[in-house]
């Protein structure tokens, strides 16, 4: 079923070009648009006031993804000494809040990136919860459809396969109290209880990755509430500072109590 | 020997055209024919390029019959809310389709419940007063069976004027608005199974 979902989102967004669309064209659907966004920020934030910003966190996606149920986002926190927690939300994904990320203190909070399914063309915030509590948000508007029924793998079994295990990706280079970048990789299909199996026609029942805590020696890098909007076989790659004694240890665990734990060494630094 | 290696090749040919045959079904880039009633098969696949009995129409198809005023029927699924959802994160769901179109969602299902299968007749009697030259554009998302076989219905049932749109929502979304459109209130008043 892969196959299917290539051709479907090649059939789908093989051929209009690229373009930097903001939010859609018309009044009524900005209306639209805007009315829902206050709706999911009052479920997510309460009465918490969202300011608009442009320095404190941009959001990257693709205006048009390539594979619905596999779009790459990127948060940029610039000014990342200030930067708490970010929230991921897919406005028009039926569970819209994708991910809340909050840093620790072995965090280097500038970057952060995600693989998400998108179920409808959408408006996709990024908010950001500065230290003082405060709340900063941006926009874009992304065309990819059908990233939340795409089948994960031509089986369950399949998709099933080695769940849990991980994989760590360093960027060269790395020395002591330097930033440094890194890319965690865990099997698992997160399946979001919309993909039907193909044979048996019935759904396949909902498992997904919900808390990821990743920490550097005893200091934390970061924890992550997810759920079904993360593309099946997460990939996360986020920065930290390698103070101290590593190793980089990750704690995985989804809602059928399935629970993962692995550590990884640094490479060696280079001084 | 030379006769040998050609039936070998000639049956290698006909089981190749077999795999071919089959993979097409499960969702390849060949064509898919029509099968004789509903399909009965995976929803999420390839669809066949025709509909007998009803007209395949794009995008601007639709447009050039909007002044008809015609039934806009949307049977896309309806999200699944996953079992044990966290009570305090939302659950939302919103459905976008071609503005003023009549969500029912799953109506192209089989086997469909007679008794769905009959609420959907009488619902669409009532959307069409009667008058089954009304034209009707059915329509899902792409690679849905749903929209082919919610218009196979409409097509047997004696519906005359049947357009089917196999780009559906997708479609229609790439190049226009769509609003939010709630499911049809009396299709969803009994339950879907």
């Amino acid at each position: 079923m892969k196959i299917l979902a290539l051709v479907l989102c090649l059939a789908l967004f093989g051929m209009a070009p690229a373009q930097k669309v903001l939010a859609a064209d018309s009044a009524a659907t900005d209306d639209e648009r805007a009315a829902r966004w206050k709706t999911i920020a009052e479920s997510v934030f309460g009465d918490r006031k969202i300011e608009p910003t442009e320095t404190l966190i941009k959001l990257d996606a693709p205006q048009r993804a390539q594979d619905a149920a596999l779009m790459p986002v990127t948060l940029i926190m610039p000014e990342k000494d200030k930067i708490k927690s970010v929230y991921l939300v897919i406005d028009d994904n039926p569970s819209p809040l994708a991910a809340h990320v909050t840093f620790g203190p072995a965090a280097d909070p500038g970057l952060l990136q995600l693989r998400v399914r998108v179920d409808t063309y959408t408006n996709m915030h990024a908010v950001a919860e500065t230290g003082d509590g405060r709340l900063f948000g941006t926009v874009v508007f992304v065309k990819a459809s059908g990233g939340c029924s795409a089948p994960v793998a031509s089986t369950d079994e399949e998709a099933t396969k080695g769940m849990g295990e991980m994989r760590m990706k360093f960027t060269e280079g790395a020395a002591p109290g330097k930033p440094m970048q890194a890319t965690l990789m865990i099997r698992h299909p997160n399946f979001n209880g919309m993909q039907m199996n193909q044979l048996t026609r019935n759904y396949t029942p909902p498992r997904y990755v919900d808390k990821l805590s990743v920490s550097y020696g005893d200091s934390k890098i970061f924890d992550l509430d997810a759920d079904i909007s993360l593309s099946a076989n997460p990939v996360i790659t986020f920065s930290f500072v390698p103070n101290g004694k590593g190793p980089v240890k990750v704690v995985a665990s989804d809602t059928m109590n399935g629970r993962w734990e692995q550590s990884f060494d640094m490479p060696a630094t280079t001084n | 020997m030379h006769a040998l290696i050609e039936t070998a090749a000639k049956a290698a040919i006909i089981l190749g055209t077999a795999l071919v045959a089959a993979v097409a079904n499960a969702g390849s880039a060949a064509d898919v024919n029509e099968p004789h009633g509903l399909w009965i098969g995976a929803m999420h696949a390839q669809t066949p390029k025709v509909l007998s009995g009803a007209v395949v129409v794009d995008l601007a198809a639709i447009e050039a019959l909007m002044p008809e005023k015609p039934l806009l029927l949307d049977v896309g699924p309806a999200a699944r809310k996953p079992e044990d959802f966290p009570s305090d994160r939302p659950w939302l769901p919103i459905h976008r389709s071609i503005p003023n179109a009549i969500w029912m969602p799953g109506a192209g299902a089989a086997p469909l419940d007679a008794r769905r299968e009959e609420l959907f007749y009488r619902r669409i009697e009532e959307l069409t007063h009667g008058d089954k030259t009304t034209p009707i554009v059915v329509f899902c998302r792409p690679e849905c069976w749903g929209g082919w076989n919610a218009g196979k219905r409409l097509v047997t049932k004696g519906y005359t004027s049947v357009r089917w749109f196999p780009a559906g929502t997708d479609g229609w979304q790439d190049k226009r608005e769509t609003t939010e459109v709630k499911p049809d209130t009396e299709w969803i008043a009994e339950p879907t199974r």
